[in-house]
């Protein structure tokens, strides 16, 4: 049927739109030369091995990894409650609050950077990581609280009163009833914010410190002055790290289903 | 085994107290070449010293910000920056006048550097000259008017006036053009009525140097420090040696007021400006070196800003004049050439 | 619906004071200086910024630049969200990773990747000139058109999730039975499909708008000092003045833009929310 061929044409089209870069830029890490071009000059894997061996590297990775998984965690304990709150009651102030919590993602990140470092971060003291978590949770709670409470709309409150009629606890009611079927919406929001904190960049960029980075900002100050192939190589390493973690996620719980 | 999660966490959360008990530096640099940097000065300094060095990097606004924002309790004890950000900070407070005496290498230095903002409040580390770097094949520079002409229109680009190298490159022009005055109103009126022949005003050199090689851009005033990139590339670059002269620059060093860290601080200024640093440091090519004391091969000489004559002869801004004035040279910047 | 609402108030509480005092606050603080001006509250910085005509001609471009590709993103997420809802589930689950990998590519990394493919020497002008369509490279980077497109890129897996997420209970035979009965595809899609539709669109502007509106790195590199918006404006006040005041006041532009056209898209699409 030419629809099908139409409708396949229009989704290679718009995907090669879309990863066409990302090609290049595993491509360009491949390259035999000195800066990036493509198509590459030579090939070589010389640059993915470097990545390996830049020591600060290896230290801000770690750093954006705890950031990105106890960050995105913290908010997904902060952020459940509060849209499970926000779809199954009617609060008092509830459009104000989750206009609050939206607030974020709205506002530009070197406003944001600057504005924790001066009036939070300072007077509190705080130290440089801590500073940085508490600013990635913040900046991934809206996400975490937007999508389980998309995926907390479409399911129908009547099977947790039916399960509380019956007996349960509300709290019973809601492990076992609520929790497996917004499963999906939970997985979601947590990829989504691992991937907003992973990269983030403009906050992260005004909260670092002496010898305490993360990743982005580390790329970022490596390229601006080195500009060799080697960030590439470590773009297209990072990439394949989230496609796997992508695909795990979609072979165990199938959230195709959810979005 | 969650507990165990739970536990690493607040530790990793608090250990920021626990670090101070060991003797400890904490520098602010550029982020440029800072393996090298580890291995001709960071690490033999720590061997010495029996200390550990923290350092911070980023570009000079951030860590500018992060100075001022810190001023009642420093996190950094001793700097590196442009003369210029150097003087903006001295002017806020922020810094500790040098007790010279304290640093036996000071007398080494060449006399530029001995003092350059006044008030002994930085001691000059490395110079920089500013020249066209441009694309031998295709073009020949001779002046930096050339900048603005036929020759390279549509493939030349220009430093952006927030950067570092944009005044240099304003002031030069000046020159060039035979406009007088610091308020370069006339250079930046120029510059607007070519802006559509101008490709981009470049912000970083690594910028340019991606932009060089691609072939967008066949002539541009970039500082020596960027050299490298193009002396070893497969298309044919050449340093500009204009008839106006080259300008240039001086990276400082300075001490945050109120560290507590002040002898530590001392020992690696001297440190990093003896002679023997110095000279590893140019052999290195990383920067050129600003004890007068050092000598090296003409071949090195070669890649560096180096030796008397050359740095004497460099057509510098000075700082106070930057400062006072880049306002003014923004303000009417956005207003002919972004317009 | 639970009748406690003190209950639900206190289980939405934590994360609502988190936010309020960990991030609103200190952001209040900094935007509230513009307005003062000499110890008093007034607009007047506000209203010198507005006369100053780079700022006049990087707002206008900001907003152009935002709707531009909101519309485009749209048009093109609907057609590839409809074709993604034909598919079955394996396949569905493949493309849509595949449409979610350039949110997983850092920023800094994507972009450079344009300015290989959109330089002089690039793919794009390789087959310009293969083509005949012209003799010489065309400048591509530092337009408004290379800005355009790494916007695009960036924000269009946005509006296609969205969409996606939103089509999905589209009753499936409703466009079929209205194909039948004659509609054509225009008719399909305003009768049908967008009213139905509304949610995923409101949502995936949105964030396509302010996406684009703060977006930093892709403008900064792909447009460079000479196709300047309003969050590369911002840092340039920044960077050269420390003008954190100007900062501040295209901070809260931006941030009013954002909620403007949240507000319009829902009455627009006359949504409850």
């Amino acid at each position: 049927m030419t629809s099908t061929w139409i409708s396949r044409m229009i989704i290679f089209i718009t995907l090669t739109f879309l990863i066409g870069p990302f090609f290049i830029i595993v491509a360009a890490g491949l390259s035999a030369g000195d800066f990036l071009a493509f198509p590459p000059k030579g090939l070589s894997l010389k640059w993915y091995i470097k990545v390996f061996e830049v020591e600060s590297f290896r230290e801000s990775f770690a750093l954006s990894m705890f950031l990105a998984v106890f960050g995105t965690i913290t908010a997904l304990v902060l952020g459940v409650p509060a849209a499970y709150a926000l779809s199954r009651y009617n609060i008092p102030y509830g459009e104000t609050i989750k206009t609050v919590v939206a607030a974020p993602i709205i506002v530009p990140g070197i406003i944001v950077g600057l504005a924790l470092l001066r009036y939070l971060v300072v007077p509190l003291n705080l130290t440089i990581t801590l500073a940085l978590f508490l600013a990635h949770t913040a900046l991934v709670l809206p996400y975490a609280v937007r999508v389980v409470s998309s995926s907390l709309n479409n399911l129908r409150s009547d099977m947790e009163e039916a399960a509380v009629l019956l007996g349960c606890s509300r709290i019973g009611a809601f492990i076992r009833v609520v929790l497996p079927n917004i499963q999906s919406g939970v997985l979601a929001a947590f990829i989504l914010g691992f991937v907003t904190s992973f990269n983030q960049v403009p906050v992260s960029l005004f909260l670092s410190g002496p010898g305490v980075r993360t990743l982005p900002i580390d790329m970022l100050s490596y390229m601006e002055i080195t500009y060799d192939p080697s960030v590439a190589a470590l773009s297209a390493l990072l990439a394949l790290m989230s496609v796997i973690i992508i695909f795990v996620a979609e072979k165990f719980l199938g959230f195709s289903r959810y979005v | 085994m969650k507990y165990l999660i739970a536990l690493s966490m607040v530790l990793h959360l608090t250990t920021g107290a626990a670090q101070a008990a060991e003797k400890k530096l904490t520098i602010s640099v550029y982020a440029f070449a800072q393996d090298a940097f580890k291995k001709v000065l960071y690490d033999p300094f720590e061997k010495i010293c029996g200390c550990d060095l923290v350092i911070e990097t980023g570009n000079s606004v951030e860590r500018m910000a992060k100075i001022e924002a810190n001023a009642a309790k420093p996190v950094v004890d001793m700097a590196v920056m442009s003369s210029h950000d150097a003087l903006a900070l001295a002017r806020k407070g922020l810094l500790q006048s040098l007790d010279v005496s304290k640093i036996p290498s000071h007398a080494d230095l060449y006399k530029s550097a001995q003092n350059p903002i006044g008030d002994n409040m930085a001691v000059g580390y490395g110079f920089y000259a500013t020249s066209i770097v441009y694309r031998s094949d295709l073009v020949q520079i001779d002046s930096w008017a050339d900048l603005l002409s036929d020759k390279v229109k549509g493939r030349v680009a220009l430093p952006n006036i927030t950067g570092t190298q944009g005044p240099l490159a304003l002031h030069m022009l000046s020159k060039a053009l035979g406009h007088e005055g610091m308020d370069f109103t006339k250079t930046i009126d120029a510059i607007g009525d070519k802006k559509d022949d101008i490709v981009t005003f470049y912000g970083r050199s690594s910028q340019l140097a991606q932009l060089m090689l691609q072939e967008e851009v066949i002539a541009a005033p970039v500082g020596r420090f960027a050299w490298s990139r193009f002396s070893g590339a497969a298309l044919p670059f050449k340093w500009a040696e204009p008839k106006e002269g080259q300008t240039g620059g001086m990276n400082v060093m300075l001490m945050t007021k109120g560290n507590g860290n002040e002898e530590l601080a001392y020992q690696f200024m001297d440190y990093w400006l003896s002679n023997e640093v110095q000279t590893r440091i140019a052999v290195m090519k990383l920067d050129s070196p600003a004890n007068s004391t050092v000598v090296v091969s003409p071949e090195i000489a070669e890649s560096l800003t180096y030796g008397a004559e050359l740095i004497n002869s460099l057509s510098m801004l000075d700082s106070g004049a930057i400062i006072d004035n880049r306002d003014a040279w923004v303000e009417r910047w956005n207003e002919k050439v972004l317009n | 619906m639970f009748q406690n609402r003190n209950e639900g108030l206190a289980l939405a509480l934590p994360a609502a004071v988190f936010t309020a005092l960990l991030f609103l606050l200190p952001v209040g603080i900094l935007l509230s200086e513009p307005f003062q001006v000499d110890g008093q509250w007034s607009i007047q910085g506000y209203i010198d910024f507005a006369f100053k005509p780079l700022n006049q001609v990087v707002f206008l471009r900001t907003l152009k630049l935002g709707f531009l590709v909101a519309f485009t993103s749209a048009i093109i997420g609907y057609a590839c969200a409809f074709c993604i809802i034909n598919l079955d589930g394996k396949h569905r689950g493949r493309v849509f990773g595949m449409v979610m990998l350039p949110l997983m590519i850092s920023p800094v990394a994507r972009t450079y990747a344009w300015i290989v493919i959109l330089g002089r020497t690039g793919i794009v002008n390789d087959t310009i000139i293969g083509l005949g369509l012209s003799d010489t490279p065309i400048r591509l980077l530092f337009t408004e058109t290379a800005v355009f497109l790494g916007l695009l890129q960036l924000f269009l897996p946005l509006m296609i999730i969205s969409l996606v997420s939103s089509m999905e209970n589209l009753p499936k035979d409703a466009v079929s039975a209205a194909r039948v009965l004659g509609a054509n595809w225009f008719q399909v899609f305003m009768r049908i499909i967008l009213p139905l539709t509304k949610d995923g669109l409101v949502l995936g502007g949105t964030l396509v708008f302010t996406g684009s509106l703060t977006a930093y790195i892709t403008p900064a590199v792909l447009g460079g000092s000479k196709v300047l918006m309003l969050e590369t404006l911002l840092y340039q006040r920044v960077n050269v003045a420390n003008d954190f005041v100007s900062a501040g006041i295209i901070a809260t532009i931006l941030i009013l833009m954002s909620f403007g056209a949240n507000i319009l898209l829902k009455r627009v699409a006359g949504t409850r929310s």
